[in-house]
């Protein structure tokens, strides 16, 4: 309910920010199209290549995780997304990236609204040293959204979805450092749900949080994919498990076996995922 | 090795513990010995310089008893004692190994007289020595102080009190009457002036002309012959004007010729005083705890809030303190922008490559560069170069006569700043570093373009570090001399740089600073025994003044910090 409220509010925002959905406005968007569609995707880092060739279609509406030992790559691929390895130096791409039938990496591409429309979660928690309400309006405030209402509106739901609504309505004004850690994780959700973005990805967001917080964050990711695409990368398997409807196992940046999640674990058709999931290596 | 940062909170003392048991008992001893020694070293110093400078600074102002000494050959004299020593080798009369003999430094002041202010006495030559509690002290505009015993108060040309308690009211009572006229005088003084601003400033205007290059041309003596005429006309209109106030202070000044002091000195000479040229009378051996700090408290505020008097050496330093704060200030206003647009440049947009870290190390290098020599490029560059430019397009009538092509305050502040931004390019780089690169990717994630990302989070959270410094700007800018001297400091300044006419701010004006004002006290002036005690108490303000502006920028920063309680800066 909350989110069609956010939804009707939220386009004439979209329609001022966004590029890309008033080329492909969402109600025209075909159904068959994966949200993410990567072809051959290889990333150097200088000399060193960290993916390669990397084909794989990330459905709608899923949550899609990564799996893999460190350094396999889980994260840069996710990165890859939202253009966020730009940011680091030396960093060369080849490939190409279809975030809903649009390769992201063709020249004139809007950053800004790229990573509006596709919201990332980070591993350790960074929510800004403002208040808790500041930070939700951080990203709608850049995106030009003035109206006091919506702004309200925004912080409500974005908190709601993220599960933290009862936890800090009394205290949209404190500093969002005074959070605990779990709370400020799903702080940093639920700022980047008040993006309203289509996919939302999540690189190893309960990696830092203790046991409990991690239940929390898991059940807010499983009730995230009726609205969102959700790809998350974790290194917990029995997460992947327990949120994920599909799975995707890389080893030494290569794609190695990417299934329904029940088919990863239960019944993997390559030895090395086997391996793996079964707690051989890794 | 114990980590330290385990041993925060409850954990300390078994930490300090552990650290200590696992150091073999003895080792390393002669190098914490000798740090430490080093470290006490320099506070001892520090502490040592800043008492001296603030005890004789504060000192100044407290009244000093009176001594009357009469020596073995009748001589007499009356004065305050300013030190006293044993005497060189050289001097002394007895045999080597002989007890050591003192001599005594007395302020005798009276210099109008033909005296020294000041006279050594031998110890042994002394007979007798008391406290008189009748002798005065008075401080003049002029001469200096002025030490002896009143004999009579006049007023027009008949006595109205001699000597003894009952004269010294009546002094006092007649002093203030005086001092009343005197301001007085002042006001109709500047309300002539003020009423004559229109003569003078076309005065000016055709004096600039006329020694300029412009009135050779046709044009600029077309523009003399239009002026001059209108000079004859407008002296007229003023004079008839400002005719009542100079009768007034005509007779103003009758009546205060006519009220005069005579004084005895402690030779017996004669000196008639006029009441108005004294700025203060004190009987200092009879003054109680409460006058003696209300003495304190006048002279303290007369310091800070009045001009200078007696090139310098006496009354107040508000235009050099006025001068000082308006030059950090603007000093300030110049190099914060420059320096932080910089530093956002080179650490947040430009490829961290070789050259990047060439421009880093020159600019790093700069803050070495010698003041004097920044002092000399602010002259040739500010002062000839952008200030010359100005004058020949804006102001070329006057010309020879610069008006921006000559020291100013606005040269010697962009000068400061020009010394100054390295300070604040390299604290603020290490401001933006200090920002978290997590709090770059959140931002930038949320769908924020490069430069509202920096604007929204990395400079707000890289404050602390821009301030720092700002306080490490402030701190070197108010104590430069040196290149302050080639690009507009002054011994007096004739007005301050922020005044009541048109455009309030005058840039262009010549300005006194306090550090200035302590090196010409201390090396120029003619008396400088006598102004030795100025040069203290400027000096104890100089330092008290930048460590009030530091302390401002301080505690902004410890706002600012709080408010950033979890960026660790």
């Amino acid at each position: 309910m909350a989110g069609s409220t956010l939804e009707k509010l939220t386009t004439g925002m979209q329609e001022a920010a966004s590029e890309t959905s008033s080329r492909s406005p969402q109600a025209h968007r075909p159904e068959h199209l994966a949200a993410i569609h990567c072809e051959n995707l290889s990333v150097f880092y200088g000399a060193q290549q960290a993916l390669f060739n990397i084909s794989m279609d990330i459905p709608r509406h899923r949550v899609t995780s990564f799996i893999g030992p460190s350094g396999c790559g889980k994260s840069t691929l996710l990165r890859s997304f939202n253009r966020m390895n730009d940011v680091i130096e030396n960093v060369r791409l080849e490939g190409k990236v279809l975030i809903e039938g649009e390769n992201i990496y063709e020249p004139g591409t809007h950053l800004p609204t790229l990573r509006k429309n596709v919201g990332m979660v980070f591993q350790k928690s960074n929510p800004f040293p403002m208040s808790v309400r500041d930070n939700i309006l951080f990203g709608p405030r850049r995106q030009g959204v003035k109206n006091r209402a919506l702004l309200e509106q925004i912080i409500e739901d974005s908190l709601r979805r993220a599960d933290l609504w009862n936890e800090v309505k009394d205290r949209l004004h404190t500093s969002a450092l005074d959070l605990s850690g779990g709370q400020q994780q799903r702080l940093c959700i639920a700022r980047a749900l008040a993006n309203s973005p289509r996919i939302l990805l999540m690189d190893e967001p309960a990696s830092a949080l203790d046991p409990i917080s991690t239940a929390k964050i898991e059940e807010t990711i499983y009730e995230l994919k009726d609205e969102y695409t959700v790809v998350i990368v974790t290194h917990n398997l029995q997460q992947a498990a327990r949120c994920s409807d599909i799975t995707a196992f890389l080893y030494l940046g290569k794609l190695i076996e990417m299934n329904e999640t029940a088919k990863v674990f239960r019944n993997p058709s390559n030895k090395q995922t086997e391996d793996y999931v079964s707690g051989r290596f890794g | 090795m114990v980590d330290t940062r385990s041993a925060s909170g409850g954990d300390a003392a078994e930490a300090r513990t552990l650290r200590a048991a696992s150091r073999p008992s003895g080792e390393g001893a002669p190098y914490i010995w000798t740090t430490s020694l080093a470290v006490v070293l320099v506070l001892v110093m520090l502490v040592g310089i800043v008492v001296l400078i603030l005890v004789n600074g504060l000192r100044t102002f407290w009244p000093s008893p009176l001594v009357e000494v009469l020596l073995r050959d009748g001589t007499r004299y009356l004065g305050e004692v300013h030190a006293q020593e044993a005497k060189p080798q050289a001097q002394r009369t007895g045999r080597a190994g002989a007890p050591a003999e003192y001599r005594t430094k007395l302020k005798i002041g009276n210099r109008d007289l033909g005296a020294a202010d000041f006279v050594w006495i031998d110890n042994a030559s002394i007979k007798a020595q008391r406290p008189p509690s009748d002798a005065l002290v008075f401080e003049r505009l002029e001469y200096g102080n002025f030490y002896g015993r009143l004999k009579e108060v006049r007023a027009g040309e008949r006595p109205v009190a001699g000597g003894g308690e009952e004269g010294i009211a009546t002094l006092r009572r007649f002093h203030r009457t005086a001092a009343g006229k005197r301001q007085k005088l002042d006001d109709l003084r500047r309300e002539q002036l003020n009423i004559r601003q229109p003569l003078t400033n076309l005065e000016r205007e055709i004096s600039a002309l006329r020694g300029s290059r412009f009135a050779v041309s046709e044009e600029g003596a077309a523009e003399l012959r239009r002026l001059e005429p209108q000079l004859g006309p407008l002296q007229n209109q003023l004079n008839e004007k400002v005719r009542p106030l100079v009768v007034e202070q005509e007779r103003l000044r009758r009546d205060l010729e006519g009220l005069r002091v005579v004084m005895e000195t402690a030779n017996g000479k004669i000196a008639s005083i006029a009441l108005a040229d004294i700025v203060r009378v004190t009987q200092p051996n009879t003054m109680g705890m409460h006058h003696k700090v209300l003495h304190y408290l006048g002279k303290l505020i007369e310091f800070i809030w009045q001009q200078p008097r007696e090139s310098n050496t006496e009354g107040g330093v508000f235009p050099a303190i006025f001068g000082t704060v308006l030059l950090v200030f603007l000093m300030t206003i110049a190099v914060v922008p420059f320096g932080v647009v910089a530093a956002v440049y080179m650490h947040e947009y430009a490829r961290q490559g070789r050259l990047l870290r060439i421009v880093r190390v020159a600019v790093n290098n700069l803050a070495g560069v010698p003041s004097i020599v920044i002092g000399m490029f602010g002259l040739a560059f500010f002062v000839y170069g952008v200030g010359g430019t100005i004058d020949q397009l804006y102001y070329s009538r006057y010309l020879p006569t610069p008006t921006f092509g000559t020291g100013g305050i606005l040269w010697a502040s962009l000068t400061l700043a020009l010394l100054t931004l390295p300070v604040v390019i390299v604290a603020s780089q290490e401001g933006l570093a200090a920002v978290p690169q997590a709090y770059r990717e959140a931002s930038l994630a949320l769908g924020t373009t490069k430069w509202q990302t920096i604007h929204r989070v990395v400079l707000p959270n890289a404050t602390p570090g821009i301030l720092t410094g700002i306080i490490l700007a402030i701190s070197r800018a108010s104590g430069e001399v040196a290149p302050l001297m080639i690009t507009g400091v002054v011994k007096l300044a004739p007005s301050l740089a922020i005044d009541g006419s048109w455009p309030f701010l005058h840039l262009d004006r010549k300005f006194m600073h306090l550090g200035f004002h302590i090196y010409d006290v201390a090396m120029q002036s003619p008396n400088v025994e006598a102004a030795m005690p100025m040069v203290y108490s400027t000096t104890a303000l100089l330092l008290l003044l930048v460590l009030a502006l530091n302390s401002v920028a301080t505690i902004v920063r410890g706002k600012l910090r709080q408010r950033y309680a979890g960026s660790k800066l």
